[in-house]
């Protein structure tokens, strides 16, 4: 089931990097989310998952579609002047880094297969993770509500339309 | 009882009152405070001479003031000290220089600003503070700042017409010559502390006469160190330069730094450190021989001059030379006789000299004077007093202290040359001193009429020191009477002996027998008559013909002798030269070149890589996540041990 | 079926989706397509997190997680916020025209 939904939310991550159109790829973007909310229940955290679709794809990328149709952005078009040093360079150190992910894969130990353990039921209660949440960080809580409040006016202030010149 | 510190401080604080507010409060208020210090020191002075001479002033009175400097092992203490020798020096020191303010304000009334007035007072006052400094001093460093101090007046006057090229020229002169002198002042101090371990008076005099054995090879070393400068600040050869060049600052400045005061200071050192001296037989031989060397010197270039002060310079030199000589083959109390006695009749001579440059409208020519002793009869009796005194005719002061270092002389025993060598010198004095009067005051006068008709004789303020100073001239020899007229009669002696001690390892010379000191006299007296006569002939009876046709026959010589041996030209080319050289490439090439150019290559380099690395910024954001994502590989292969 | 996923093969997934993340964030031109790369690469570490989480048998990955997930709300609403601002003064996202702080 796990590959499954993985495969999913690879393929149309991949998508979603090569569609030309921005909204296409928003789109793609949408469908991966799911695939992973998938794979967050696979990974004994229902409650996870249920907050992935409704703020990550429900909210967030809902946003996104709100600015782009604001934006009146149209397709990329074919780039003009190439550049194929930071082309040339950055699939270079893509390549690079993800080589290095791989090795240390390898030599971490995490690649014999080790099961998850615990019970599913258990881990993935909302119930006792709320518990837990609300008594053992309380205080990041809170200061994560604060950020919130902040984002709020902050993104407020910063695209309200430019008043008439004072003075 | 007045504090000994108090009579420096005096004129210290006349210095500050003239200087700050002289230029304001104008000519009546520098004259009072500028004389009326330098009066009141002198009234200072005396309020302690006369209850120590009188009480027999036999020990020394020392004052402590505290501590000054104390360094690790170095301690020294700030006091002052009253002792026979330094009474003598303070006698005549606050005394003629009083009498120099005095004159003064008559010389520099006229010609001057309100700020040029203040400004030399102030400098006069000054100097009068850094004198007394330097004679009360218990300690060598003490009078190491006062012996700097008279050096820094000596600039500050000799260059007081600053706007004159070569006065101000002359000031530097004077100020680098003796600064040659003061090194060498220096590197004694230093042999000093740490032979002895102390710089005051009394622990060295004391250790030293104790144990003179122990200290022996040092002691000449240091000895010849301090004569060093003796020789910088009383222009001996070869450090006199300065002396005749000096002559650029006003009259009475030469009258009393270069006549009475300042050039005396390297004599009373040599003196101050007669036990040291007297153990190093060596260092004493080389005094007696530079003194004698520099009176003869000095006095065959006074022959040649044409200039009134510069034939005093040189006379004035060559005199130093004999008290040089006399401390030399150990005649300490001659050496100081001849000191105080200088200081009265050199002081007259060249007040007397300004008097008459003041007549002559500012000429110093004497090829343009002449037939001065009806214009100017005050001027000219003094004067007269004053050049019998200095070439040595009885009963007059000269007589007795310049007899009393030639008996010295001739008492030291073997060949005599240095007896020799300084009654030549008697006789040129006499010659080249008498010479000056007939060609100043005989004679027709050979100036413009212009000059002739501002003929005058001087004001009181001036012609009463002259006065002063000429009965001092008469009179100042007879404290010192030689032993053929009675043996008590030396009082001046007598009264020196406590700083003479006697010291075990050395001995006196026997004294002369009397038949042979008063043929000593007879001698020198005789000596000293023909110069006169001779000068008298040449120039005021034969308006010089004869030493004309003389100059005429050698004029080779003739010219070497009155351009000074080209001494000056000398230095120049040995050591002025190469230093403005090494001055030049020390500029150009160090500093400018090597220096600088490397603190310009750096900043270059700086600029250079900056111009460089900033087209890294540009402006577009995709390369800087290249840049992160590039750097974050780096890092992470380093971890890994990759690289 | 739930229980016998190994981690490795969590981590794998984890690491491909952010490779293709960092692809999308520097090749694209388009400011907003990044934006959502870089969202890509936050999921993927959310996922790389739970797994570890879950093989350790404890409920601290589904709380980091749960505050990720607020923090790349308010990042985003902020982001696009400064977007938004930026394409009035520029009339344009293609960050290769937004050179303003070139040398």
């Amino acid at each position: 089931m796990f590959e499954v939904f993985a495969a999913v939310a690879i393929v149309f991550a991949a998508l979603m990097v090569l569609s030309r159109n921005p909204v296409r790829s928003v789109l793609s973007l949408v469908v991966a989310f799911f695939a992973l909310a998938g794979c967050y229940v696979l990974l004994f955290s229902p409650f996870i998952a249920v907050i992935q679709v409704i703020v990550y794809a429900g909210a967030i990328l809902v946003l996104f579609l709100f600015v782009l149709m604001l934006l009146n952005v149209g397709p990329e078009r074919p780039e003009k002047t190439g550049r194929p040093i930071q082309t040339l360079l950055s699939g270079i150190a893509i390549v690079l880094f993800a080589g290095f992910l791989l090795s240390a894969l390898r030599h971490s130990g995490s690649a014999a297969p080790r099961a998850l353990a615990g019970e599913p039921n258990v881990l993935g209660r909302p119930e006792a993770l709320a518990r837990e949440l609300f008594s053992g960080y309380l205080l990041h809580f809170e200061a994560v509500s604060i950020l919130l409040l902040s984002a709020l006016v902050g993104a407020f202030v910063l695209a309200r339309r430019d008043r008439e010149p004072r003075g | 009882m007045i504090a000994l510190w108090v009579i420096p401080v005096i004129p210290l604080v006349g210095f500050a009152l003239n200087g700050l507010l002289g230029t304001r409060l104008g000519k009546g208020f520098v004259s009072a405070v500028g004389v009326g210090s330098a009066g009141l020191a002198t009234l200072a002075a005396y309020s302690r001479l006369i209850p120590y001479l009188s009480s027999g002033g036999g020990t020394p009175v020392i004052e402590p003031y505290g501590s000054w400097i104390v360094a690790g092992s170095l301690s020294i203490d700030l006091s002052f000290r009253l002792d026979p020798l330094s009474a003598l020096m303070l006698s005549f020191v606050t005394f003629v220089g009083f009498l120099i303010h005095v004159y003064s304000v008559g010389y520099m009334h006229h010609d001057e600003t309100d700020a040029g007035y203040a400004r030399y007072f102030g400098y006069l006052n000054l100097f009068l503070f850094a004198m007394l400094v330097l004679v009360l001093a218990e300690t060598f460093l003490l009078m190491f700042v006062g012996w700097e101090g008279v050096g820094l007046c000596s600039y500050l006057l000799v260059g007081y017409y600053y706007d004159r090229e070569y006065a101000a020229a002359a000031g530097k002169k004077a100020f680098v010559v003796n600064r040659i002198g003061d090194f060498g002042f220096l590197l004694g101090m230093f042999g000093l502390f740490t032979t002895f371990g102390s710089l005051s008076y009394s622990e060295v005099f004391g250790k030293a006469a104790g144990n003179p054995a122990l200290y022996q090879p040092a002691l000449t070393l240091i000895c010849l160190c301090l004569f060093v400068g003796a020789v910088g600040k009383s222009a001996q050869v070869p450090l006199y330069v300065w002396l005749p060049d000096a002559m650029a600052g006003p009259t009475p400045v030469s009258a009393l730094i270069h006549a009475a005061t300042m050039v005396t200071a390297g004599v009373y050192m040599v003196t101050r450190c007669n036990v040291l001296f007297r153990l190093a037989p060596e260092a004493m031989a080389v005094v007696a021989g530079i003194g004698a060397f520099t009176a003869i010197f000095a006095g065959t270039i006074a022959v040649a001059q044409n200039d009134i002060k510069k034939v005093l310079a040189y006379s004035t030199v060559s005199q130093l030379g004999y008290m040089f000589l006399a401390c030399g083959v150990g005649a300490y109390v001659a050496g100081m006789f001849h000191v105080m006695t200088h200081a009265f009749f050199k002081a007259c001579l060249f007040l007397g000299s300004g008097s008459v440059i003041h007549a002559m409208g500012g000429e110093q020519d004497m090829r343009k004077m002449g037939g001065l002793k009806s214009k100017l009869p005050i001027t000219f009796w003094t004067f007269l007093v004053a050049t019998l005194a200095i070439a040595g005719i009885p009963p007059l002061a000269g007589f007795f202290s310049k007899d009393a270092i030639l008996a010295g002389a001739f008492e030291a025993g073997g060949l005599r040359i240095l007896w020799a060598v300084g009654l030549f010198t008697a006789g040129l004095t006499a010659f080249y001193m008498f010479r000056l009067v007939s060609l100043t005051f005989f004679g027709r006068f050979r100036g413009t009429p212009d000059q002739e008709h501002h003929l005058h004789e001087s004001p009181p303020s001036m012609t009463l020191p002259l006065i002063v100073l000429a009965i001092l001239s008469v009179v100042g020899g007879w404290v010192g009477l030689p032993a053929v007229f009675g043996e008590n009669a030396n009082v001046f002696a007598r009264f020196l002996a406590p700083v003479l001690p006697g010291l075990k390892g050395v001995e006196e010379h026997a004294a002369l027998p009397h038949a042979t000191e008063w043929a000593l006299m007879a001698v020198s007296v005789l000596v000293a008559a023909a110069g006169l006569l001779l000068a008298w002939s040449w120039y005021a009876r034969g308006e010089g013909r004869t030493p004309a046709r003389i100059a005429a026959a050698s004029p080779g010589v003739y010219a070497l002798v009155a351009d000074k041996f080209r001494i000056d030209e000398l230095y120049g080319v040995l050591f002025v030269k190469p230093f403005y050289w090494l001055s030049r490439t020390l500029w150009k090439v160090v500093d400018v070149l090597l220096i600088d150019g490397v603190l310009n290559a750096g900043a270059f380099v700086v600029e250079l890589t900056g111009d460089l690395l900033r087209f890294l910024q540009t402006g577009n954001v995709r390369n800087y996540a290249l840049t992160f994502l590039l750097g974050l590989v780096a890092l992470l292969l380093v971890v890994a041990g990759w690289i | 079926m739930i229980g016998t996923i190994p981690l490795s093969e969590v981590l794998i997934v984890s690491g491909a989706l952010f490779c293709i993340g960092l692809c999308g964030a520097l090749l694209r031109r388009n400011a907003i397509q990044i934006f959502l790369s870089i969202e890509l690469m936050m999921n993927s570490a959310n996922l790389a997190i739970l797994g570890y989480g879950a093989s350790l048998g404890t409920r601290e990955g589904q709380i980091v997680v749960f505050f990720v997930i607020a923090i790349a709300a308010a990042e985003a609403a902020v982001g696009l916020a400064i977007f938004v601002a930026l394409f009035r003064h520029t009339e344009t996202i293609d960050v290769n025209r937004i050179n303003l702080l070139k040398w």
